[in-house]
């Protein structure tokens, strides 16, 4: 019985596949070239090879506007879903990712002149009629996100990166310019999802910076894996499969930060969510226990042991309750292991992360 | 407008259909003497697109006659001088084409003292303009151009070659319009000289006086334009006041009004934002307008704009009486800017609304709002994609508004600006807009109105705009001040 298993150094090699601890030693089997999932080409970066009238799009908008104003402000009160109006803004960016020539749809000329498209049209008939009659959030039609000065592929099994997770990239830069050696270490980012946090991180260290992204999940991995690609950032961010800290046992100790948006609402929850969220997005990325806070305690525990002295940790909660309990975690559990802990605010005004530094 | 300005389309001026015009009759009678007129005439003769079919008519048979032998030539010629003083004698001249028309003395008349207005007002127009001062400006500016440490500070180049570039501008067209004055100017006198009257020159001479009476309100209304962003582009910022659905959907009306004014103009006009009320009409709406004045033009319908009509919302049909609010801010380009703003006066805030948010929620409300606490100033953008990008677009806009209003205060630094004095302006009506049970739109501030309620809903507002920039003209004493 072989574990596969891989000496990870600064010249990080992708993809990189672990074992999957979870699973007992004994039902272990190693597969050295495992069929990772291929991800999926976003809308926008699809070739035009389709093509339509104009008259016919005029007719698919029309109808797809029609759709959403019936839709009105029921499920914003079923479930808190979107209204018409955010519904409405969603169409015209199906509109810019799907159609080359978007702007000759408000022109006056002529009804047949041909227009091309990234999809057939009988397909944005079909993905529309997903969005509302499914619920199938707006992105994983698209294919993309829009992410701070993003454009992130993301579908079905990646988390969708929430525009409060934004602020974490922030966070970090604040934290590096006050400390200038944070800029060359090697940073984490625990459950990566589509590889945002990871990307935005990568995209303000230094030339000898270097991100370690993880995540359970190979979908997860296959579609950050593309991401980075994207963004030319493969030399600099390694990907890894596995659970929180165990694909990083041997950079114990020497991690200039650690970041993570882990899941963190409570499983008693999920059934109420929006429909978009809790029936299409998976729950692996949002079920954080009965307290929600399984995830967050464990990247607790395990913080004070994989960051080097000095080294930053940001982590994104459900909210003021979670974040008291952390730090009041931190300030008990680990004794002296952690200095400025500080909870932070979205934007929105809600306490939404909690930081700090290793104590020296 | 003068969206054409500075590459407005004159009239082309018909020179080298005046010049054989001019000489023909001289060359003419000396022709029999000598041969080398003729010679003369022949060159002068190039009308690229004639315009009047008098004179090709008849130049052409002299040149057509020249080219047969001198024996002939000289009593083609004599007939075809004689031909043309004939036909002086003819005050009525019906002209060659069928595009001309009558021409009795009483509109020849009318027509030089046209001429002779136009001619003035164009004279004022350059001594104010100080076409004397550019022409001074040019020379400087070129100087500095050709200097050779003129790039070692890229921006202040920039700067220049614009300004260069805008001078030079005003010049030409100071001069074209000279040009035409003067062809029109020549039109009359020739008229006069040779006691004819041809249809075709005076209706060109007609339709150079008003192209260029048109060309001057434009130049004046720009020279009115003298603010620091006057030239930029302009976003527009409407609006619904209190009042349910009679409100929004006066506000749409408004973001009608002022599409249809941007395509009027030529601008590339787009809506950028729409917040849709329950019912019908808008909430809220930001129209993105570019082009060279249209912050100019439209600065002036900052404030309140009151409907009063027939609601059609009500089943009785109720007069009704609404309000909405539009603010205009320059589309000024990231770079030029320049300003820094302290993160501890802006309160940025995200409208995720309610709820837990973060992984709870999944639906695109990434707005953003920011306001500069010293001043109040807030500025919303919900457009963009994502998050950082509309705090991004925000930020500009509200480091815009911030310049104009530092402007509009005399201000010559953001931190003079005085908060209350910005939050007095913004509730001031500024136009009535009455459909019921008259129909009259009414400018408050200059006083203009008029009683063609459809025009101005479809986007004609030059008068009201030209209005107001004279009333502001002649209310502020002081010029305006720059931002450092």
């Amino acid at each position: 019985m072989r574990l596969a298993y891989h000496r990870p150094s600064l010249s990080l090699l992708f993809p990189i596949f672990h074992a999957n601890p979870k699973r007992s030693i004994s039902n272990f089997s190693v597969s050295l070239l495992p069929t990772s999932p291929k991800p999926q080409i976003p809308l926008f970066l699809r070739p035009p090879t389709y093509s339509s009238t104009i008259s016919e799009l005029r007719k698919w908008r029309k109808w797809a506007k029609t759709l959403a104003s019936s839709v009105g402000s029921k499920f914003s009160e079923s479930d808190n879903g979107p209204d018409s109006t955010l519904l409405l803004r969603e169409l015209n960016w199906l509109v810019e990712d799907a159609v080359e020539t978007h702007h000759l749809l408000s022109s006056h000329g002529e009804d047949d002149v041909e227009v091309k498209l990234r999809l057939k049209l009988e397909d944005l008939y079909n993905l529309w009629k997903q969005r509302i009659e499914d619920r199938r959030p707006f992105q994983y039609i698209v294919g993309c996100e829009h992410w701070r000065d993003l454009v992130l592929s993301v579908e079905d099994g990646v988390l969708i990166p929430r525009p409060e997770t934004e602020l974490i990239v922030d966070l970090v830069g604040d934290a590096i310019r006050e400390n200038e050696e944070l800029k060359e270490g090697l940073w984490a980012d625990l459950g990566t999802g589509s590889g945002a946090i990871a990307i935005g991180i990568g995209r303000i260290l230094r030339s000898c910076g270097r991100v370690v992204a993880t995540d359970l999940s190979p979908v997860a991995v296959a579609v950050a894996s593309y991401n980075i690609q994207r963004y030319n950032l493969q030399d600099k961010i390694g990907m890894k499969l596995g659970s929180w800290f165990e694909p990083l046992k041997d950079v114990e100790g020497e991690l200039a930060g650690l970041v993570s948006n882990p899941p963190y609402i409570p499983s008693e929850d999920i059934s109420g969510l929006q429909a978009e969220v809790g029936k299409h997005e998976p729950i692996l990325a949002l079920d954080g226990g009965a307290s929600g806070m399984d995830d967050l305690l464990h990247l607790c525990r395990g913080a004070a042991s994989m960051l080097k002295p000095g080294g930053f940790f940001a982590f994104e909660t459900n909210g003021e309750k979670q974040c008291r309990i952390l730090v009041d975690y931190m300030q008990s559990e680990t004794k002296g292991s952690f200095r400025d802990l500080e909870i932070v605010s979205d934007l929105a005004g809600k306490q939404r992360f909690v930081t700090g530094f290793r104590s020296r | 407008m003068a969206r054409a300005m500075m590459q407005s389309p004159l009239p082309s001026p018909s020179k080298p259909l005046l010049l054989p015009l001019y000489f023909s009759p001289t060359i003419a009678t000396t022709i029999l003497v000598s041969s080398t007129p003729l010679r003369l005439l022949l060159s002068l003769h190039c009308p690229s697109k004639p315009n009047s079919s008098f004179c090709c008519h008849r130049i052409l048979p002299a040149l057509h006659s020249a080219s047969a032998f001198s024996g002939a030539l000289s009593s083609s010629l004599r007939s075809t001088a004689t031909a043309f003083f004939s036909t002086s004698d003819n005050q009525l001249n019906l002209g060659d084409g069928s595009e001309t028309r009558e021409w009795p003395l009483q509109d020849f008349y009318s027509l030089r003292r046209d001429v002779e207005t136009i001619s003035e007002r164009l004279e004022e127009i350059r001594a104010s303009a100080g076409l004397k001062q550019l022409e001074e400006d040019l020379a400087g500016l070129e100087r500095a151009v050709a200097d050779s440490s003129f790039w070692d500070d890229r921006v202040r180049a920039q700067q220049t070659l614009l300004t260069l570039s805008d001078v030079k501008d005003r010049i030409k067209l100071l001069t074209e319009f000279k040009t035409q004055a003067e062809d029109a100017e020549t039109i009359v006198k020739l008229t006069e000289e040779m006691d004819t009257i041809d249809g075709a020159l005076l209706e060109e001479a007609t339709s150079i006086v008003r192209e260029l009476g048109k060309s001057l309100d434009r130049f004046e209304l720009t020279q009115l334009l003298s603010g620091p962003y006057d030239k930029e582009g302009a976003v527009v910022y409407i609006t619904a006041g209190a009042g349910g659905t009679d409100a929004q959907d006066w506000a749409d009306m408004l973001l009608r009004m002022y599409v249809r004014w941007g395509e009027k103009q030529q601008y590339k006009t787009r809506v950028v934002e729409k917040s849709l009320g329950e019912e019908a009409g808008i909430k809220s709406a930001t129209v993105e307008i570019e082009g060279q004045y249209a912050y100019g033009y439209l600065s002036g319908e900052k404030g309140t704009h009151r409907i009063v009509r027939q609601s059609p919302f009500n089943a009785k049909g109720l007069r009704q009486t609404s309000f909405s609010g539009v603010e205009v801010m320059p589309l000024l380009p990231e770079e030029s800017t320049g300003i820094e703003i302290p993160e501890e006066e802006l309160d940025i805030s995200f409208s995720r609304a309610g709820g837990k948010g973060g992984q709870n929620v999944n639906k695109v409300e990434t707005a953003v709002r920011i306001t500069h606490i010293p001043t109040g100033v807030t500025v919303r953008c919900t457009e963009e994609r994502s998050q950082l990008a509309n705090k991004i677009k925000a930020l500009s806009r509200l480091k815009a508004k911030l310049l104009v209003i530092a402007e509009e205060q005399r201000a010559s630094e953001i931190k003079q600006i005085r908060g209350d004095a910005v939050k007095a302006e913004w509730g001031q009506q500024i136009r009535n807009y009455v459909f019921h049970p008259y129909k009259l739109v009414k400018d408050v501030r200059s006083g203009f109105e008029t009683s063609d309620v459809v025009s101005v809903m479809d986007g004609e507002l030059d008068p009201f705009i030209r209005a107001y920039l004279k009333y502001k003209y002649t209310t502020t004493s002081m010029p305006a001040v720059g931002l450092k």
